[in-house]
């Protein structure tokens, strides 16, 4: 791996409005040395790799864009296209590579790349059909109707990057933020600490490292100050964490089930339902 | 086992004691600090008063050492050393607590409390052998424990090391674990010198301990 200086700046989850995450797979140095130096100046996050990484990595890595010379990949090319165009569909794929026929263009795109550049290219355009991408990603990405998370009494906020109780401000720091939305878009599943670790710090975790452990204890006490009636993060010892909302008197409330808010979406899904019902009763 | 061939200076034997008393109070603040870190991080604030008392010890103890009149009790180049290494001891547990703030560290590493428990441990044993040395009394059990500690904690530092080079993992908390181990194992290797000054003085007194 090159550029050992990687996210020089402050990691965050995918933001909006933040510095474009890229990293590119190539083995062009002086190509790959030009390009860092450009995107730096323009503050983005870029991280350059020698050598195609699985795509479960780059989920990791938290990028906006990527660009890859495929002619590292050999035969294999098309078939890891097609794996990170499926696993990762908020990543921009940029091919950027020589000697490309009109045919392994076509099917690179068909198979999940989002551009294809030639080489030798400058740079610059590369840059250009990188922003490109992100700016489509980004508008298809928008969701403005897209309402708060709701688990027990909870609700989590993601336009705002924080939680609420009543209206009261959690006060959670980014990365408390990150992990209770992990937790609570998990649906109830028990996620393993290297994996909490793996998608809100983007690195592989060290054996040993309690940072998982810490930011739990610390969200906990945030949540039981604010909603002290509610149990919402389980220990499920040596494996994980599991995010639940349980009301410590009596039965959970059948609403208290993490749910996203999405009216029109909720309210086609119930009109559905009770078209099924009415159909049933019918037969 | 006497291993004076006269009346030692007793003050100076004292002022080694306070001093590795010291040493076992600052390692133990370290393992408290990493046990319940970062919650009880103000415990580095402590951990430097004892580095600053330590320091004062050792001067102490080299004026005492070199005042008229006095009969080192063993050879003065043993008293300095047994000094440095004792004053070394908290100098490392006071580096290792600095760096967790300096480095920003969030949250603590197993193997980092681990490697605590058993600087704590040598702590210990060292203000025992200490207490022996002044008291005239055996130092053979108190050595074996501290090279038993020493052993331990080599090889949990060497695996703690290693376990920071797989792959994958955010350089810089490689960057900053590395240092932090490497400062906790110098710690409990200072404790080691001690017992090897200690084990010479024992032999010099033509005594194997």
């Amino acid at each position: 791996m090159q550029g050992s200086d990687f996210w020089p700046h402050h990691r965050t989850m995918t933001q909006p409005t933040g510095p474009i995450r890229l990293a590119a797979i190539d083995t062009d140095t002086g190509f790959i040395r030009v390009l860092a130096k450009r995107v730096e100046a323009m503050s983005w996050q870029f991280r350059s790799l020698d050598a195609p990484v699985p795509p479960h990595e780059l989920v990791a890595m938290r990028l906006n864009a990527l660009v890859i010379d495929v002619s590292l990949l050999g035969p294999r090319a098309w078939e890891y296209i097609e794996a990170v165009g499926e696993g990762i569909p908020g990543l921009g794929l940029i091919v950027c590579t020589e000697r490309s026929t009109v045919a392994q263009r076509v099917r690179g795109l068909r198979l999940g790349a989002d551009d294809w550049v030639n080489k030798p290219c400058h740079p610059e355009e590369v840059i250009a059909r990188v922003e490109a991408v992100v700016r489509r990603r980004k508008r298809a990405g928008a969701r403005p109707d897209r309402g708060p998370m709701v688990a027990g009494e909870l609700e989590i906020r993601t336009d705002q990057f924080q939680a609420f109780v009543g209206g009261q401000n959690l006060d959670l720091t980014r990365r408390e933020f990150e992990l209770v939305q992990l937790l609570a878009e998990a649906n109830g599943q028990v996620l393993q600490r290297e994996e909490i670790y793996q998608r809100v710090w983007g690195y592989a975790m060290a054996h040993g490292d309690r940072s998982v452990d810490v930011f739990v204890r610390k969200l906990r006490q945030k949540l039981e100050a604010a909603s002290p009636g509610w149990r919402y993060i389980h220990t499920h010892f040596g494996i994980g964490y599991r995010f639940q909302p349980e009301s410590k008197v009596g039965e959970v409330p059948p609403e208290a089930a993490p749910s996203v808010e999405e009216p029109e979406e909720t309210a086609a899904t119930e009109d559905a339902a009770v078209e099924r019902t009415a159909a049933e009763s019918s037969a | 086992m006497r291993i004076f061939r006269r009346a030692p200076d007793r003050r100076l034997l004292d002022l080694l004691h306070e001093s590795a008393g010291n040493a076992r109070i600052a390692t133990d603040t370290l393992r408290e600090l990493l046990a319940d870190y970062p919650e009880r991080r103000h415990l580095a604030r402590e951990i430097l008063k004892q580095e600053q008392d330590g320091d004062r010890i050792a001067h102490d103890i080299i004026h005492r050492l070199h005042e008229d009149g006095v009969a080192p009790p063993v050879p003065r180049t043993e008293v300095h050393a047994l000094a440095h290494a004792l004053d070394d001891i908290v100098d490392h547990a006071e580096q290792t607590a600095d760096s967790l703030g300096l480095y920003g560290v969030e949250a603590p590493m197993a193997q980092a409390q681990q490697l605590a428990e058993v600087l704590a441990k040598s702590g210990a044993v060292v203000e025992s052998a200490l207490g022996a040395l002044r008291d005239h009394s055996e130092l053979s059990p108190h050595l074996v424990q501290i090279h038993q500690l020493e052993n331990e904690g080599d090889r949990l530092s060497r695996e703690a090391i290693a376990s920071l080079f797989a792959k994958g993992i955010d350089p810089m908390v490689v960057i900053r674990w590395k240092d932090i181990f490497e400062s906790l194992e110098q710690a409990i290797d200072s404790c080691e010198t001690v017992a090897h000054i200690l084990e010479g003085i024992s032999l010099q007194n033509g005594r194997a301990y």
